[in-house]
């Protein structure tokens, strides 16, 4: 396709995923499918209240089902377990630590049976008798939720430049709007499942991970062992979306109930019991604040926001630290509140500050620009920067502006009549809408090794994990590209906390830090190739300078016409098989990432910090149309246009942005985890009725990958492309609703009731 | 491995893949977990056990159903399909698997196994005639990498691969 054409800059080829094969066949295997001997099963018994204290558990009733082999309860667990670290864990709360109930859903027992149908049986037969019991906080406007101040509690600053009172009280157009985004649940289609299995003291887990290093770590410290007999093994991913990422306290417990019984156990986690038993997005508020010239400079930007968290952790997303740095406002001021209320610990969703924070802005963005009779476009081109306003400090770079070209030449949007509600096909009226997406290009501390066997096929070992975005495959091809293989002669290992460790896979740092340790391996490989080549008497470079050397296609070339075949010369090194191993550290990070990296945390570099910023832009473009009389919104386009650094495979990278931006989809039409006020329980705990995105939801959409360099970022170039997809969209949908109906919908999802008179 | 001492246990006899097998299961046992548990068949994945999601989506006598949905005992006798069945004796993928690869119709992969029994129900059953039909007869296999765009693109071209070479897409 020729349109195709100039998206080959700076970019790799489109290789098919290396594991294609294995999905397609049934082969790959997850961790719930990996075959045990003698293996027991165990099934969650949760609270049905939020906030209280168990008074007694009867177990009597599912002891005697037959097949039965442990219960374990708060009764039962006599210190055997540590408690949970928020951080590496999703929670500091240990549910069978205590009698004490901090949300519903809780974990109460574990029942462990020879069969599944057992264990379910008996899990059911168990009754919990609770005291204390008292009106839980589901969250905003309930009583007793405690309100506090972010930075406070967080140790944080929140970002503010300039005098933003006296710049709001001058500015001649201002906006003063509020928005909300709802709590949601990640749902990805594999269920949460831990295996434990023990050999001589050993722990090997089976378990969907988003960071395998970092919770063999935590597993050893609750389980009070040794990080070095415990082992992580998370193979295949099936979706993960930060769900993954924080080990929950259910890990231990199986591990803790295949020791006491003996005996490998396996958990599978019921959908409903997900939603409680591990982390959600929590709900936002925001109120914007913005004021402008009235040649649309912004002059002034201040944003508080207020988010959820559970009672004992204070988990905070405080968006405000990437969105005050998106334009050149002329002063700021933001404030960001946690309120502390009955609820399970929320933690980070797909872009978990820029979801909901972008949301707002954007969406405010959209109401200026249409309070300035300013086409939204040209709005955000005059206030485009290349220096965030808070610091002064410059992007590595920012194609966003060329973004909103491409997506918008590619859209159609010279179309479209600025006029509300003009624009009709039949009894469908037609809006178009726009809007950022930006995302934080972070980088963490990785490892990795790298063996070139003697038959020209090299293996790739690192501890990343392959959720689906295709690490495995950028991996393969960078690997081949170093070392002049072929990709399908690479062989690329992830997702076992023996492999040499990577950071989480999260906050979409993967391809950038993993592929920093593959390329710093790789080199090493080469370079002992080539002294190995130049040191061989009678070679064709014997004698070379190896700095004149390359590999390609098999081959290595020198500056003259000779060449050698890769297989000769690694028959001539007789070293057999070139190994190494790398460690990766980005820059203006401490040497002692490395050490950290392998006691379980994970260093990051953010890069809305330092003194470059280091950030991924879009532009987003949807088409809606909402129905005259039922109110019913489709989505029959959607276009964006992004640019992320090295594409390191257009077909992956096309795809996560793809998904992301029908998540974003998902986000402003369908998903919202619904709570009743009084009991501070969820509602909609299955698929059924926590509605996402199905195929007949989507129609046409399109990415466009923008060129960019950026030898700055980090040394391959990259800028991860996982979370940028779903940013944009929210807003963008919200904002071609307004276009096409006037109605300005500030709290997510739109639902056929937000456009009801 | 010790005899599971459960309640009542029954006899029953799957065609699974072109393959006789005999289990003995507890009647509550759904089909979905007789191939999984039961004879390592892991390729049908488990996504809420409700019938809500798709990934356990199998062909039972030429139908396409949930087998989180369908007790074991319910289809003694039937002849089953599962994804492990598609791939020709030689290694040889299946037109629609190779479409799924071509299309990069999958992320993670773990609703795949259900959307590519579903995808060759769809073309068999005549639906697959325009995107639109494809968009709803596929509606019931949720992906949440959100591949939809390139679930439908494979389905469409393995229909048309279908049509072109006059091959027929069955299982």
């Amino acid at each position: 396709m020729s349109d195709q054409a100039p998206e080959m800059i700076n970019m790799g080829l489109p290789a098919p995923r290396v594991d294609g094969r294995l999905k397609v066949t049934g082969e790959a295997r997850y961790p719930a499918d990996v075959p045990i001997a003698n293996l027991a099963h165990s099934v969650l018994v949760t609270s049905t209240i939020a906030c209280g204290r168990i008074a007694k558990i009867h177990d009597h009733e599912a002891w005697a089902v037959p097949g039965v082999i442990e219960v374990l309860s708060y009764t039962s667990i006599n210190g055997q377990l540590g408690k949970p670290r928020f951080g590496v864990s999703s929670t500091s709360i240990g549910p069978l630590h205590e009698p004490r109930i901090w949300h519903d859903g809780q974990i109460v027992a574990l029942v462990v049976a020879d069969a599944p149908e057992a264990a379910e049986e008996a899990a059911r037969l168990i009754a919990v008798d609770y005291v204390g019991t008292v009106a839980p906080s589901a969250g905003f406007d309930s009583d007793g939720a405690e309100t506090v101040d972010a930075s406070e509690v967080a140790g944080r600053e929140d970002p503010a430049v300039g005098d933003f009172d006296h710049a709001y009280a001058k500015a001649p157009i201002t906006i003063d709007s509020s928005y909300s985004t709802p709590t949601q649940h990640h749902n990805p289609l594999e269920l949460f499942s831990t295996t434990a299995v023990w050999e001589d003291g050993r722990l090997t887990v089976y378990e969907p991970s988003q960071n395998v290093h970092g919770w063999r770590n935590a597993l050893a410290a609750e389980l009070k062992m040794d990080p070095a007999r415990v082992r992580i093994v998370s193979r295949f991913i099936g979706g993960a979306f930060g769900s993954k990422g924080p080990m929950t306290p259910r890990t231990a417990i199986v591990a803790l109930a295949a020791r006491r019984i003996g005996r490998p156990v396996r958990c599978v986690v019921r959908r409903d019991q997900g939603y409680t038993t591990a982390t959600f997005r929590a709900e936002t508020r925001h109120r914007i604040r913005l004021g402008a010239d009235a040649d649309g400079r912004i002059t002034a930007y201040g944003h508080d926001g207020w988010e959820v968290t559970s009672r004992p952790d204070d988990y905070l997303v405080a968006g405000t630290d990437t969105t005050a740095k998106l334009y050149g406002f002329g002063s700021v001021a933001t404030k960001v509140h946690l309120v502390r209320s009955d609820r399970n610990t929320p933690g980070y969703m797909r872009s978990p500050p820029e979801t909901p924070y972008m949301f707002a802005l954007e969406s405010a963005m959209d109401e200026m620009a249409e309070a300035l009779g300013m086409d939204p476009i040209e709005f955000r081109r005059i206030n485009d920067t290349m220096k965030e306003p808070i610091n002064g400090a410059a992007y590595t770079s920012r194609s966003l502006m060329r973004c909103y070209e491409e997506a918008a030449e590619a859209f159609g949007w010279s179309d479209r009549d600025p006029e509300v509600g003009s624009m009709r096909d039949g009894d469908w009226i037609v809006g178009y809408g726009c809007a950022t997406a930006m995302y934080p290009s972070n980088i963490g501390a990785a490892t990795a090794r790298v063996c070139l066997h003697p038959n020209g096929h090299a293996t790739v070992q690192t501890a990343s994990h392959e959720i689906g975005t295709g690490i495995r495959t950028v991996s393969a091809q960078l690997a081949a590209e170093c070392l002049g293989i072929p990709v399908d002669a690479v062989d690329v290992e992830t997702g076992d906390s023996t492999l040499p460790p990577a950071p989480v896979s999260g906050g979409s740092n993967s391809t950038a830090s993993v592929c920093s340790a593959i390329l710093k391996a790789c080199n090493s490989v080469r370079a002992r190739l080539f002294r190995a080549v130049v040191a061989a008497d009678g070679g064709p470079f014997s004698g070379f300078e190896p700095s004149t050397l390359e590999i390609k296609e098999g081959k290595i070339l020198g500056p003259g016409p000779v060449v050698m075949d890769l297989g000769d010369a690694l028959a001539r090194t007789n070293e057999g098989v070139l190994e190494e191993y790398a460690e990766f550290v980005p820059e203006g990070m401490n040497a002692d990432s490395i050490r950290k990296l392998y006691a379980g945390q994970t260093p990051m570099h953010g890069g809305m910090s330092g003194p470059r910023i280091k950030c991924a832009f879009g532009a987003e473009f949807v088409e809606v149309r909402v129905h005259r009389r039922t109110r019913e919104v489709r989505v029959p386009r959607m276009v964006g246009a992004f640019a992320g650094g090295r594409i390191m495979n257009p077909r992956t990278a096309r795809s996560q942005l793809m998904g992301g931006m029908i998540w974003g989809l998902g986000c402003a039409l369908h998903e919202a985890t619904e709570i009743d006020r009084h009991t501070a329980r969820y509602l909609n705990r299955d698929l059924q009725d926590y509605l996402v995105p199905v195929n007949a939801d989507v129609d046409q959409v399109e990415v466009i990958l923008v060129p960019e360099h950026d030898s700055d970022v980090n040394p391959v170039g990259v800028k991860g492309l996982g979370e940028l997809g779903n940013v944009g969209t929210p807003a963008a949908i919200a904002n071609a609703i307004y276009h096409a109906t006037g109605r300005r919908v500030r709290d997510l999802p739109i639902r056929v009731e937000s456009l009801l008179s | 491995m010790p005899e599971t001492p459960l309640r009542s246990r029954t006899e029953i006899a799957l065609h699974v893949n072109g393959q006789i097998r005999r289990l003995s299961i507890d009647p509550r046992t759904t089909l979905l977990d007789a191939l999984r548990d039961h004879l390592g068949l892991t390729g049908a994945k488990k996504g809420c056990d409700h019938g809500q999601c798709g990934a356990c989506t199998l062909m039972v006598d030429g139908r396409r159903i949930l087998s989180c949905l369908t007790l074991g005992v319910l289809v003694d006798g039937a002849s089953i399909v599962t994804i492990e069945g598609l791939s020709s004796r030689d290694g040889g993928l299946h037109p629609v698997q190779q479409a799924f690869i071509d299309c990069d119709a999958f992320q993670c992969g773990y609703c795949t196994p259900g959307q590519i029994l579903s995808a060759i129900a769809c073309i068999q059953e005549g639906h697959a005639g325009s995107d639109a039909a494809i968009r709803e007869y596929m509606s019931g296999n949720l992906c949440r990498c959100a591949a939809y765009p390139n679930i439908v693109a494979a389905v469409r071209s393995a229909r048309d691969r279908s049509e072109g070479d006059h091959a027929p897409i069955s299982v």
